[in-house]
């Protein structure tokens, strides 16, 4: 992060702090105190005893048992922890990419410069506000196999829709479709990318005959690279917590309907602790989560290096 | 430039040839921008019209774009669906009193004393077809915000109109009070340790909810008894976050030292400067703020579903994904509800379109 660069390199002082330090450090505690609260009752503290609850076994009202890694060691036995975990693997590598691409392709057709441009934007990206639930629930009557609007659409030109959320080859796909109907803020953030590209680099190109193709590949996408990484980085995060249209897209099912193809990890993980009450391994599968997105994250931020372009 | 000595006819060409192309250019940008438009507006105006239809043409096949109902005529201070029937005579316009096992009663409006039975299905064809327009029921809206998800007395979705309404609106109130006065200090004050403490905010949007969410649950719900209330949604409001104070920081950097400076030998205190030299002049970013807090309130499904259990609790998010698992058949009541949830948001957003897209910006140039 950029901001990181203004911060001198933390090293602890031994020195006693003077008389304005003392006071500037009073009211500084002063007006943090909400979050230095907040942090330690709701982060830290959560934190501690979720670690804790990682290596016991635990149903709420029960005294906790200690029994050391044996969370960790279940989870490479259950099958239900693969088959959430591919679930959700599934999502991050097709899903988070296609909607990356889908929303800049986006962005360059509302950065054209054609009258109406202010309304179509707004078109493009009102679904991204619609609440979620709604919106869920709104996607189930589209692709609902014999009434929807899609299957019928479908139809229209000869071909017999698929019974999306009933099929567990389709529901995946389902909801990519309901993700990529609400992408409008990330199309939003590649907008303001694109506007920032300097226009003289792109009529630099245009005077040396590159073509409109050309200057996209070799110019903007390029001068946007940073956008990318950063809504692949939320992206990516985002999807390791995909829950609630899940849980709302299994129509009147059971979580995870059809055949546990929507099973995604913080589904089973919700499951684990609110329905099975097995609070210790929810817990273990939450830690296992947080490594999970921390590679992801840093492995991102490592192989990007390459193909990041930052200006100035 | 190499059109200097061109004449005055290849000039004309040259013009028509660059219009034309820019004709063309722009033709395939329109029809391009509204195709992939169509992807995002039609379902926006699927719900809306679905949530117009009767409960028999929502399952209508093949669909009309329209809602469509019944033509009705009122006899004897009823109303009866009107029908096109064959007769010797022609198709006369007939309403039907009751359908049952195949046959229809019909009488002629005109005549409603002299009951018709008739046979709907002769052979291939029909005798009857039912006359349809173009009808809106508005109905739909009370029917659904009447009937709640689930038959608990005094249960709605008016009861979950409001309690998302109180939920979204205490969660601002907090979110605005704890986080400035911590993005202020983080901003504005030199204390020891404060980067050290703010590299340890932002390393907390690392952290995924999960990892969390057990045991503030529990928290709250077995060692504080504040299960099925709305103490454990709204109180966290009220000590900060991570995102929003990352927000308010960049924006109060942007505020000239030099005014704080002033005030501060002028003998003002730390939150003298805060409350009436830097708050007043942070109206947009609190605005910012206040529309995106609303935005998460109103939207949020996993607090309320973690922590809401009995109906009379539910938000309009729990209400409406109850609602659908318990009537699968009623889409337009259920679009309806839906479109009631949406409404508030659209609202908002023409209100404070700046505001909304100024706020995606942000949270996406925080890299």
């Amino acid at each position: 992060m950029d901001e990181l660069r203004d911060f001198k390199f933390i090293r602890p002082t031994f020195r006693k702090w003077t008389q304005s330090e003392k006071r500037n450090f009073r009211i500084g505690m002063f007006f943090i105190a909400p979050w230095l609260i907040g942090f330690l009752a709701f982060t830290a503290y959560p934190m501690v005893v979720s670690f804790i609850y990682s290596f016991s076994i635990y149903h709420s009202k029960r005294p906790l048992e200690f029994v050391g890694l044996q969370n960790y060691a279940a989870m490479f036995k259950d099958e239900l922890f693969w088959k959430s975990l591919a679930n959700t693997g599934y999502m991050v590598v097709i899903a988070v990419p296609l909607t990356l691409f889908a929303s800049f392709l986006c962005a360059v057709l509302l950065n054209l410069k054609v009258r109406g441009q202010a309304f179509y934007r707004v078109v493009y990206f009102l679904p991204s506000i619609v609440p979620t639930v709604a919106g869920t629930i709104l996607w189930l009557w589209l692709l609902n196999p014999q009434t929807g609007l899609v299957n019928l659409a479908l139809a229209g030109i000869g071909i017999d829709g698929p019974n999306w959320r009933a099929d567990p080859d389709w529901s995946k796909p389902s909801l990519i479709l309901l993700g990529l109907w609400g992408m409008g803020g990330t199309i939003m953030i590649y907008l303001s990318g694109l506007q920032d590209v300097p226009q003289s680099l792109i009529e630099a190109a245009e005077l040396d005959g590159a073509n409109w193709f050309q200057r996209l590949w070799h110019i903007t996408i390029p001068m946007v690279s940073p956008i990318t990484l950063f809504n692949l980085i939320t992206g990516v995060i985002g999807m390791f917590q995909y829950f609630a249209q899940a849980y709302v897209f299994r129509g009147g099912g059971e979580l995870g309907d059809p055949l546990n193809s929507t099973l995604f990890y913080s589904v089973y993980l919700y499951q684990n602790g609110f329905l099975f009450l097995k609070m210790g391994y929810a817990s273990a599968m939450a830690w296992v989560l947080f490594v999970v997105i921390l590679i992801c994250t840093l492995l991102l931020l490592k192989v990007s290096d390459r193909f990041t372009y930052y200006a100035g | 430039m190499n059109h200097v000595h061109e004449t005055d006819e290849q000039k004309q060409k040259r013009l028509r040839a660059r219009f034309l192309r820019d004709f063309a250019s722009g033709l395939l940008s329109h029809g391009l921008i509204i195709a992939v438009g169509a992807f995002f507006l039609v379902p926006f105006l699927w719900m809306l019209l679905t949530s117009f239809k009767s409960d028999a043409d929502v399952f209508r096949t093949p669909p009309r774009w329209l809602p469509y109902d019944n033509v009705r005529v009122e006899i004897n201070g009823q109303e009866y669906p009107l029908y096109n029937v064959k007769t010797e005579d022609g198709i006369k316009q007939y309403a039907a009193l009751e359908i049952e096992a195949g046959v229809a009663y019909f009488v002629d409006p005109a005549h409603p004393e002299a009951v018709m039975p008739i046979e709907l299905q002769q052979g291939a064809e029909r005798a009857a077809e039912a006359i349809y327009e173009v009808s809106f029921r508005w109905q739909n809206y009370p029917d659904a915000m009447n009937r709640g998800s689930r038959p608990t007395v005094g249960t709605s979705f008016w009861t979950y109109l409001k309690n998302s309404l109180i939920l979204a609106f205490f969660t601002i109130v907090g979110t605005l009070l704890s986080n400035t006065p911590v993005a202020y200090a983080f901003a504005r004050i030199k204390f020891p340790g404060r980067d050290f403490l703010f590299i340890l905010v932002l390393a907390t949007m690392m952290l995924p909810f999960q990892v969390t969410m057990i045991p503030i649950y529990l928290f709250f719900n077995d060692t504080l008894g504040w299960g099925d209330t709305f103490l454990p949604l709204i109180i966290p409001a009220f000590f900060a976050n991570a995102w929003d104070v990352f927000l308010l920081r960049q924006f109060f950097r942007t505020i000239p030292e030099e005014m704080c400076d002033a005030a501060r030998v002028d003998g003002a205190s730390e939150w003298q400067i805060f409350t009436r030299i830097v708050l007043p002049l942070s109206t947009p970013v609190l605005a910012t703020i206040t529309v995106f807090t609303f935005l998460y309130a109103w939207n949020d499904f996993t607090g309320p579903l973690l922590f809401l259990t009995s109906p009379k609790n539910f938000t309009m998010a729990l209400g409406l994904q109850d609602f659908q698992g318990q009537h699968t058949m009623l889409w337009n009541q259920m679009m309806a509800a839906a479109t009631i949830f949406t409404v508030p948001i659209i609202i908002a957003f023409f209100f404070a379109q700046k505001t909304f897209i100024q706020g995606i910006k942000l949270t996406g140039s925080k890299e």
